[in-house]
């Protein structure tokens, strides 16, 4: 038989160990590695990206006379902040495992943690953001009057009858009640859609790589 | 989407690019690795398989790259690979020689004529190594001549 180019190719290989493929042991290693380190990476600029919006707001809110609103989200993110960096730097204990795929578990199990926590913090802060946007407002000097009082004071103007509670009216305790109590029950929710905007393509990846050294060990 | 079922056409790429076992090793560890990590952003304009071979020929020819700059001096792809001791050694001696007559092809022509050996059309051949499908059989015809030439009648 003539011993074409494309004759050679097809047989050598049927015939020879041409086509055994490599170990590839150390794979999973750099997948496992690449993923944390990403995700720490990500995790980092997300904290400092929180931190430079809290000072810009508050810097923002002070030059116009929301000085309350300033402070309070800036309290409430550096909060936010400091938890989550003090979790982050718990990430470094994870790291003592023998192989890849125990480590990436215990990555995971430190990553569901860090999410329950949050998902639970998220359920006082978005009620807590909230509450502070209407108080910041609230006591927004308006030519020497509090806004919320001149507000009050122009409903009354139109309905001199309506319910008041400690000089608020009622309706609008309840409709802020109504949101605080959305925010509180959907904090966790909210929470996991953002997180899950950032973070959604790195935790699949890990997904998909526990699932395939999983596969692989069965 | 899996690469499994590419996996023997990339140990064939790797092969065109390597001359040892254990480079080769590494080369189709970091074309998987690549494979995996830009798995995301395949976006379906092509074949997943053209992007396979795609991704593929750009890590054999990076780490081509970087393992000649670390080597200190430029020389061309024929002399690296004529002058690099070959350590593939395939249980059919054909195959050894076809394979150290392509490693002494340029660096697209070793893609180009393995992705024709593996029957890929012309318009794939073009879309994975971003030429027009049009100028791909010439090329081969020329890329065939050379190799029957570096082969000096071991294969016809």
């Amino acid at each position: 038989m003539e011993k074409s180019i494309e004759n050679t190719w097809k047989e050598g290989f049927l015939k020879s160990d041409a086509l055994v493929a490599p170990k590839i042991n150390n794979l999973y290693n750099q997948k496992s590695i690449h993923i944390t380190a990403k995700f720490e990476r990500m995790a980092k600029i997300n904290l400092v990206a929180i931190v430079v919006f809290a000072v810009i707001f508050l810097l923002i809110t002070t030059y116009n006379g929301l000085l309350v609103l300033g402070i309070s989200w800036f309290l409430i993110l550096s909060g936010l902040v400091i938890v989550n960096y003090r979790s982050l730097k718990g990430l470094n204990k994870v790291n003592n495992h023998t192989n890849s795929y125990e480590y990436l578990v215990s990555f995971n199990d430190w990553l569901q943690n860090q999410l329950s926590m949050n998902r639970k913090m998220a359920r006082l802060y978005y009620p807590l953001l909230f509450l502070t946007i209407i108080i910041g407002f609230w006591l927004f000097d308006a030519e020497g009057i509090p806004l919320g009082e001149r507000l009050v004071g122009e409903v009354l103007y139109g309905f001199p009858d309506i319910y008041m509670v400690n000089g608020i009216p009622l309706l609008a305790i309840i409709f802020m009640a109504v949101i605080v109590g959305v925010l509180f029950l959907f904090g966790g929710k909210i929470y996991m859609l953002d997180v899950s905007i950032i973070y959604g393509r790195i935790f699949k990846k890990l997904d998909d790589l526990l699932a395939d050294i999983e596969e692989l060990k069965e | 989407m899996s690469i499994l079922p590419f996996s023997g056409i990339i140990i064939k790429l790797c092969r065109a690019y390597t001359n040892s076992q254990e480079d080769f090793e590494d080369y189709f560890q970091e074309v998987c690795l690549q494979i995996w990590r830009s798995k995301e952003n395949f976006r379906e304009e092509s074949a997943w398989s053209t992007w396979v071979y795609r991704i593929s020929l750009n890590v054999c020819l990076t780490l081509l790259k970087k393992d000649k700059k670390s080597s200190g001096h430029f020389v061309s792809d024929a002399l690296v690979a004529a002058d690099t001791e070959d350590t593939f050694v395939f249980s059919d001696e054909s195959l050894n020689h076809l394979y150290e007559a392509i490693r002494q092809l340029s660096e697209i022509d070793r893609a180009v004529i393995t992705l024709y050996l593996e029957e890929k059309s012309y318009q794939e051949i073009g879309d994975i190594i971003g030429t027009n499908p049009n100028n791909i059989g010439v090329r081969i015809k020329r890329i065939k001549s050379r190799l029957k030439i570096i082969l000096d009648g071991k294969i016809y």
